[in-house]
């Protein structure tokens, strides 16, 4: 994947400045230099400020950008190219599996010159495909075609053909996509409420999954076999899922393919995502560049020094001296720990106040997985002044009760460390607080209330405003979407970081529902006239004004 | 000797900047929080100046809130007969008013009485509540539904506090429908 001929030259360069510097002085070459101390610290500075230069370009560019692969592939390539079908040309989903990149390249700028000049596979592939020839883009920079072709990799297939040695970044958002759409009622390797979803592709074909998911109702609707089948597995209906984009079911149907990747590889994929997003993720990689090139030069420095020691048989602690007044491994320390430095300091300031996770103990051991996971209770019932409010609201002890007078003992499976007696004392708890007698059944005439002190979790700051009624009622969010998968949590967290970032990207990527709502439709007809689309996302509505949410 | 010393030193600095907030059962830093606090009590916190201690207080008694219908039949046998012959739903069947009923009815109702209202609801498949009758074996009206929202009955609790008025009729609405069907 590295882009090695884009670097030719700048490796040239950079040889043969080190060759001439290191063929000046003594005649002494690159690899057997038989001292550090006999250069310059000006040449050391520049050699090493060179190599840093061209170890960090090197990793700038090695990525492609799959979504401007996109981009390009859509306008330029998709007139004759399909991903996974064949077109007019071949289907091109792992095409720099097959083919070089340098290769593929050279192809891509001029096929025409290629076949004319007689290389053998060009002809092949000019004969494989009808002899049609396909025209030649020499606009395109090699920078485009990377990307391109990165996007070409991007399909789920093509992330299974290619193994473990390379994890796709869309793995980990797909799965981010399934934790907080799907798991709801499926998981990868057995039934929940739906059925297992580990290599669901096999069973199904992509297009059909994304029209399943997007809308099963209207499918089953539409007469079509296969969704009648699938919805007799359960009585069930499965919500729909129209706010997921395309590239959101892509990425999940990725994920279901190849299901969880052990950490390790996981952690590299994450380190290969870094470039993808701007911001705080390229300071760990200038990181480990740097620590990766302070490596190096240790190892340089070492053996050098034990050829030094050999000839002037010096002690091991002269060894280290060397080390720590070698001027190239002292340069390189001290930028990586500033480096370092920056990149926690940054880190500790962007999550001050930020409570993902914040999981406080509560007064009475009340577990959702109980309740919302194996009862089924629904999430409304309780937080009952969500639908028409701005609040969700904590449900009141009468509400609780109105189950609890007649389970006084708790029979499910046991959670956590509590044993049966522990459930007990807290379904006690709730009798205590409102004078309930589960002997007799009845409430304790008299009996002064106390109130269950619960503690608050999701606290935005006072400044911002945030409605549930417009979130949940007008555009019918899941509050699986926000709060995360609360059916399984036995104790409540906090699952999102309700962070002014996090807002804002839901409305710039989430689509209001223009169909269901009467409210607004005066609003959506007009909105939908103006920007000449289907689809208007909250950002289009204005969902981006400062004093939408400031005021 | 003393740049390592240095180095560490630096080292266990950002260890502990990085790893303050370790305890997740309390809230994370927060910054010059001015104006993250509310000036006002919140509606559930404590507050000092009424003698329950609580900001959510009960309506003052004789005052009905804005848009609240106040209800006269009592919560006794005699309120049940009264409200099964005399009240009547005020809202016109229509598509509407029969849809927010059964969305309302599948998030309140629907753990018990289950979907169709034969009374195999979730908690009854799980032997968790029981003694919830079909429908159709009760001798019900649009009235003695309604009551039976506000007030409750036996073992089933008063859902008045999670329904609006309007939300209470569009559910006995939908439920007159399911009744009607199993009568079928
Ligand atoms: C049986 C009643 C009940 C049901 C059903 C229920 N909850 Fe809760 N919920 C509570 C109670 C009581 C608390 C406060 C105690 C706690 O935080 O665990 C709470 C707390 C919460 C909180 C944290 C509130 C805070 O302090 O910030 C969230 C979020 C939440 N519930 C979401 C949900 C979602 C989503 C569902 C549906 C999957 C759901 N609840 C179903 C009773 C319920
Ligand atoms: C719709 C019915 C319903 C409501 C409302 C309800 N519960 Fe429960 N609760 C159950 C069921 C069912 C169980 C499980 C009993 C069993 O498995 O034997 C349970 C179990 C419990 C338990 C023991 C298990 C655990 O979660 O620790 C506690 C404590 C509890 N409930 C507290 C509450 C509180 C507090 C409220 C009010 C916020 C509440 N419940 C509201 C139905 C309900
Ligand atoms: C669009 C995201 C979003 C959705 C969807 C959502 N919530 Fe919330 N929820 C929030 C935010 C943000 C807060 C913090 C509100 C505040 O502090 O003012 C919150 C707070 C809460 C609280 C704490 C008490 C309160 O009302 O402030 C509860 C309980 C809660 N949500 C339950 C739910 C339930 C139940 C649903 C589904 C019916 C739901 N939420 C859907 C974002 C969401
Ligand atoms: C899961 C996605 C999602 C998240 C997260 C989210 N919103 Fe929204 N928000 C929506 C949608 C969808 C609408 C459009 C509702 C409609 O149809 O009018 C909306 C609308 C709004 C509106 C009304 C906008 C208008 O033009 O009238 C406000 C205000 C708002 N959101 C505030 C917030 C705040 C504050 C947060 C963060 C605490 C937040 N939202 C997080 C999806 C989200
Ligand atoms: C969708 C809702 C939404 C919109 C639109 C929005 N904000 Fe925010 N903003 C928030 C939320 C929520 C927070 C609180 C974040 C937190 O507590 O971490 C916030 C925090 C802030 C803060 C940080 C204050 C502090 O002390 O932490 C500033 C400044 C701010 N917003 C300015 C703006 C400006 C300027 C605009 C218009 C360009 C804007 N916001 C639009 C939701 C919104
Ligand atoms: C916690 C379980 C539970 C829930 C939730 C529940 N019910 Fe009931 N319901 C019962 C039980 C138990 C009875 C039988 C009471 C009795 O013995 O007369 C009953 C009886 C009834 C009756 C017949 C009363 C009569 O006059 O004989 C009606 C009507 C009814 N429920 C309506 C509703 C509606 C509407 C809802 C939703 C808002 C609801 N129920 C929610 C448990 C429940």
């Amino acid at each position: 994947m590295l882009l090695l001929s884009n670097h030719a030259k700048m490796i040239k360069v950079i040889f043969l400045y080190m060759k001439k510097l290191y063929q000046t002085r003594k005649k002494i070459s690159f690899l057997n230099m038989k001292s550090v101390k006999q250069h310059s610290p000006l040449s050391r500075l520049v050699i090493s400020s060179l190599a840093f230069l061209f170890f960090f370009s090197l990793n700038l560019s090695a990525q492609g950008d799959p979504a401007n692969g996109e981009k390009l592939f859509k306008s330029i390539c998709a007139a004759c190219h399909k991903l996974d079908a064949k077109l007019v040309g071949p289907a091109l989903k792992g095409v720099t599996e097959r083919r070089d990149q340098a290769w593929l390249i050279a192809w891509i700028k001029d096929s025409p010159g290629m076949i004319k000049s007689g290389d053998k596979l060009a002809i092949q592939v000019f004969e494989e495909n009808n002899k049609l020839p396909m025209i030649a883009n020499p606009q395109l920079s090699d920078q485009d075609i990377i990307d391109i072709l990165e996007y070409t990799k991007g399909a789920p297939v093509a992330a299974v053909a290619a193994g473990t040695t390379e994890v796709d970044p869309g793995v980990e958002r797909g799965k981010q996509v399934f934790k907080t759409n799907c798991a709801a009622c499926h998981k990868l390797d057995g039934k929940l409420i739906g059925p297992p979803l580990l290599h669901i592709e096999k069973k199904y074909d992509a297009a059909w999954l994304k029209l399943w998911i997007k809308d099963n109702a209207a499918l089953i609707a539409s007469g079509d076999p296969l969704a009648k089948t699938a919805s007799e597995y359960s009585p069930i209906a499965m919500t729909p899922f129209p706010q997921l984009t395309d590239q959101d079911i892509d990425d999940l149907l990725k994920y279901m393919a190849v299901g969880d990747v052990a950490p390790v590889v996981a952690a590299t994929s994450a380190d290969q995502e870094i470039f993808n997003k701007p911001g705080i993720g390229i300071i760990p990689t200038l990181a480990i560049t740097i620590g990766v090139l302070l490596l190096l030069s240790l190892i340089v420095a070492a053996t050098t020094n034990r050829k030094v020691g050999e000839e002037d048989e010096e002690s091991g602690v002269s060894v280290l001296k060397t080390l720590i007044f070698n001027p190239f491994v002292r340069f390189l320390a001290v930028i990586f720990f500033l480096l370092l430095g920056a990149w926690f300091a940054f880190g500790y300031l962007m999550q001050i106040d930020v409570n993902v996770g914040y999981q406080p103990i509560q007064p009475i051991v009340f577990s959702h997985a109980v309740h919302s996971g194996d009862n089924k209770i629904d999430c409304q019932y309780c937080h009952s002044s969500a639908k028409n409010s701005k609040t969700s609201g904590i449900p009141s002890a009468n509400v609780c009760m109105n189950c609890h007078k007649s389970i006084s003992e708790y029979k499910g499976e046991l959670f956590g460390n509590n044993t049966k007696e522990d459930l007990d004392k807290e379904i006690q708890k709730l009798y205590d607080a409102v004078g309930w007698d589960k002997t007799n059944v009845k409430y304790i005439e008299g009996y002064e209330q106390k109130p269950i002190e619960w503690v608050r979790i999701h606290n935005l700051a006072d400044f911002a405003y945030y409605n549930h009624a417009q979130h949940v009622t007008v555009a019918g969010v899941q509050c699986q979407t926000c709060h995360g998968p609360v059916q399984e949590m036995h104790d409540m967290k906090q699952f999102s970081p309700l962070t002014m970032g996090w807002c804002i990207d839901c409305h710039r990527t989430t689509a209001v529902d223009l169909t269901k709502n009467g409210y607004y439709k005066n609003i959506h007809d007009q909105l939908s006239k103006k920007y000449g689309v289907e689809k208007v996302t909250v950002a289009e509505m204005g969902g981006l004004e400062c004093a939408k949410c400031h005021y | 000797m003393k740049n390592i010393l240095k180095i560490s030193i630096a080292l266990a600095f950002l260890f502990t900047l990085s790893s303050c907030w370790l305890d997740k059962t309390k809230p994370n830093y927060q910054y010059m929080p001015d104006m993250y606090k509310p000036v006002g009590y919140e509606t559930y916190s404590v507050n000092p100046n009424f003698s329950d201690g609580r900001t959510s207080q009960q309506p003052v008694e004789g005052t009905i809130a804005r848009g609240k219908v106040p209800y006269d039949y009592a919560d006794t046998t005699e309120g049940y007969d009264s409200a099964l012959v005399n009240l009547k739903n005020p809202l016109e069947v229509n598509e509407e008013n029969l849809a927010n009923g059964k969305a309302m009815f599948t998030i309140y109702c629907i753990s018990c009485h289950g979907a169709a209202g034969v009374g195999d609801g979730e908690l009854v498949k799980r032997d968790k509540f029981l003694g919830v009758p079909n429908y159709k074996d009760r001798p019900i009206t649009e009235g003695s539904i309604y009551h039976v929202i506000m007030y409750g009955r036996n073992l089933m609790g008063s859902h008045a506090s999670q329904l609006t008025d309007k939300e209470r009729w569009q559910v006995v609405m939908y439920v007159q429908q399911l009744r009607n069907e199993l009568l079928k």
